[in-house]
């Protein structure tokens, strides 16, 4: 039984996806109960993966027994494991908060938007668990075109957006193909494990080389990697509140995770030459978009700008540490990858709720909106600690780790980096802060509404994850590490 | 640089590729109407699918379907069929994007009345 948990992890949101047309046609109301179970299902699903895979190791899991290079494999080691279980549990969340935000009503459009959800999230854990590159492409396309959808849902301004969004990220999936296609003609093979053994003597090789360049742009532009992350702070500032939460917190950690499989599963980081010169370039762009991405943050007056631009530097953050060539840094930044998506998550959650309940956007608005609400404060209190790098979050080991890694590397630049983006990091979420905090008039604060219970639920969720993945490091990053191990690094 | 050139023209498939790569990237990127951009991301999505169909082609090969006979298939008869399973799949993908991308444009055109970038972009504000 359970070495088909991969396999019903992934089908569990997908069938309910293909079903929600025929269950919500007569009544859209149970559309979101639905979505809710079935995402429920799934993170119990996972979760049971995630122990199973954690006593038996991992699992590959060959779909109608047609085993790889033949067949379709699913690699659910415990890395993926544990990203699924991130996914689906952000999930419940952002339909919880959706559910409590009491956002505009979809009316008949119910049934399309849960059905894009389910579609997402079904995606996501598709392209975590797929274990040859051309499937990781169907399941990135598949994420893509149900974020661009999600991302239109208002209209208005939204549309141009979200029509940006899709002209980019197309032009990335094209690439990312292209690449694969490189890769292809030079190997004849597809599938990760299968690569691996057949590129080592290639590695001089023009199409191999071309290849892996093409995957990184097509990639960069998914994870908007610095020069190319033009689409992101209008996409996720104009898409709606109940939505931002799972974009930002997931599609673009994806293609990072795609990115340190391909670098490290596909290419072997101890072998010689070109390789060597991909990850310092990696480790460049990192770098730069760090350091550049925190600095832009620190410009913004408005909330969802300024948390999208921290999101385009913490990309930067897991680059670095992916770029280390070194095991102290890939486990770091695939943990500091969890902990992000969960931040992440938190501030859109936050600030969807700002903006919805007390009209507060920028950050002037947000000085005068008075807001006295302790499960805001304190959710925005564990965040920020997180996103700077203090103790007790997961932001803080993550960070270690990968300034560990980059010291182990000798990378003196990338080390800098790290420590300069926390400083700038401290810089903007003081400012939030201040503004938040802001001693009012308390006349203004008497008839501040209730916060109803799923938005409660979400945030003391968040919180309790933020803190739960600092507390419980060493297991976590025990975890990544047994993934890792096997690369013999 | 001669020998390059040379190793091009007996691959004129690959020009082709290229060329189309190219001149896809250039309207997606130089024109200002949202249609003739999305005919530009189509010619570039192209281009990838005939480079995949190109790496399957062989000369003298037939289709990959061993008829009747028990000997052993020689791989120089038959082309390969792989590329082109994941041609189709990349096709379908391009058509659900298409598809999503017009869903869009359509609505952009019924909300703005224009599908000029620039006009479209001056409404916004």
């Amino acid at each position: 039984m359970t070495e088909h948990l991969p396999a019903l992890v992934f089908l569990t949101p997908l069938a309910t996806a293909i079903s929600m047309p025929v269950a919500g046609h007569r009544r859209p109301a149970l559309c979101r109960p639905i979505a809710l179970i079935a995402i429920c299902c799934m993170t119990v699903l996972s979760v049971a993966s995630l122990w199973s895979v954690s006593v038996h190791g991992e699992i590959r899991y060959s779909f109608s027994g047609w085993l790889p290079p033949i067949g379709i494999e699913w690699l659910a080691d415990s890395l993926a494991a544990t990203m699924v279980t991130v996914v689906s549990g952000l999930g419940v969340l952002c339909l919880l908060f959706a559910d409590g935000l009491g956002d505009r009503p979809l009316g008949g459009r119910a049934v399309p938007y849960y059905t894009m959800v389910l579609l997402l999230v079904a995606g996501l854990s598709g392209a975590i668990y797929a274990g040859d590159l051309f499937n990781i492409f169907v399941f990135l396309e598949v994420v893509s075109l149900s974020a661009y959808a999600l991302v239109a849902v208002p209209g208005g301004r939204a549309l141009v957006s979200a029509f940006r969004y899709l002209l980019m990220g197309a032009l990335g999936t094209a690439f990312y193909l292209l690449g694969v296609g490189y890769f292809y003609a030079a190997t004849g093979a597809l599938n990760i494990a299968d690569l691996s053994q057949r590129l080592p003597g290639l590695l001089d090789s023009k199409a191999v080389m071309g290849g892996l360049i093409f995957m990184f742009i097509g990639l960069a532009i998914k994870m908007a990697l610095m020069p190319l992350h033009g689409w992101l702070p209008d996409a996720y500032s104009d898409a709606p509140a109940s939505t931002v939460p799972l974009l930002a917190g997931l599609v673009t950690k994806i293609s990072l995770l795609v990115w340190a499989r391909i670098l490290y599963w596909v290419m072997q980081p101890s072998a010689d030459g070109g390789t060597l010169t991909i990850f310092a370039l990696v480790t460049t762009f990192g770098i730069l978009a760090s350091v550049a991405g925190a600095c832009l943050a620190l410009r913004q007056r408005e909330l969802k700008r300024m948390f999208a631009y921290g999101g385009i530097s913490h990309v930067g953050l897991v680059l670095i540490g992916v770029g280390q060539a070194n095991e102290t840094g890939l486990s770091g930044a695939m943990y500091y990858l969890l902990n992000d998506a969960v931040m992440q998550c938190s501030l859109f959650v936050l600030a969807g709720f700002l903006a919805l309940r007390y009209g507060a956007s920028t950050l002037d608005e947000l000085g005068r909106a008075h807001v006295r609400n302790p499960w805001a404060i304190v959710t925005f209190v564990a965040v920020g600690l997180g996103m700077v790098g203090l103790p007790p979050t997961g932001g803080f080991f993550g960070k270690l780790r990968i300034l560990l890694g980059t010291l182990e590397a000798d990378n003196n630049i990338a080390a800098a980096a790290v420590v300069l983006t926390t400083l700038i990091t401290l810089g903007y979420f003081a400012q939030v802060f201040e503004k938040l905090v802001r001693a009012g008039s308390d006349s203004a604060s008497a008839h501040q509404p209730e916060t109803p219970w799923p938005l409660r639920a979400t945030m003391a969720a968040l919180v309790a994850a933020i803190v739960g993945l600092g507390i419980w490091n060493d297991q976590v990053v025990g975890l990544l590490v047994d993934a890792t191990a096997p690369l013999g690094m | 640089m001669l020998e390059l050139i040379e190793a091009a023209l007996r691959r004129p498939n690959l020009i082709a590729f290229v060329l189309l790569l190219l001149w896809g990237l250039y309207i997606t990127i130089t024109h200002h109407n949202y249609v003739k951009k999305l005919v530009g991301l189509y010619i570039v999505q192209t281009s990838v699918i005939f480079f995949l169909v190109t790496t399957g082609a062989k000369e003298d090969a037939t289709v990959p379907v061993i008829l009747g006979g028990v000997e052993a298939p020689g791989a120089d008869d038959y082309v390969n069929p792989l590329p082109q399973v994941l041609t189709l799949t990349a096709i379908v993908v391009q058509i659900a994007t298409l598809g999503v991308s017009l869903g869009l444009v359509s609505r952009i055109y019924r909300r703005f009345g224009s599908l000029d970038e620039d006009e479209v972009l001056e409404k916004l504000g």
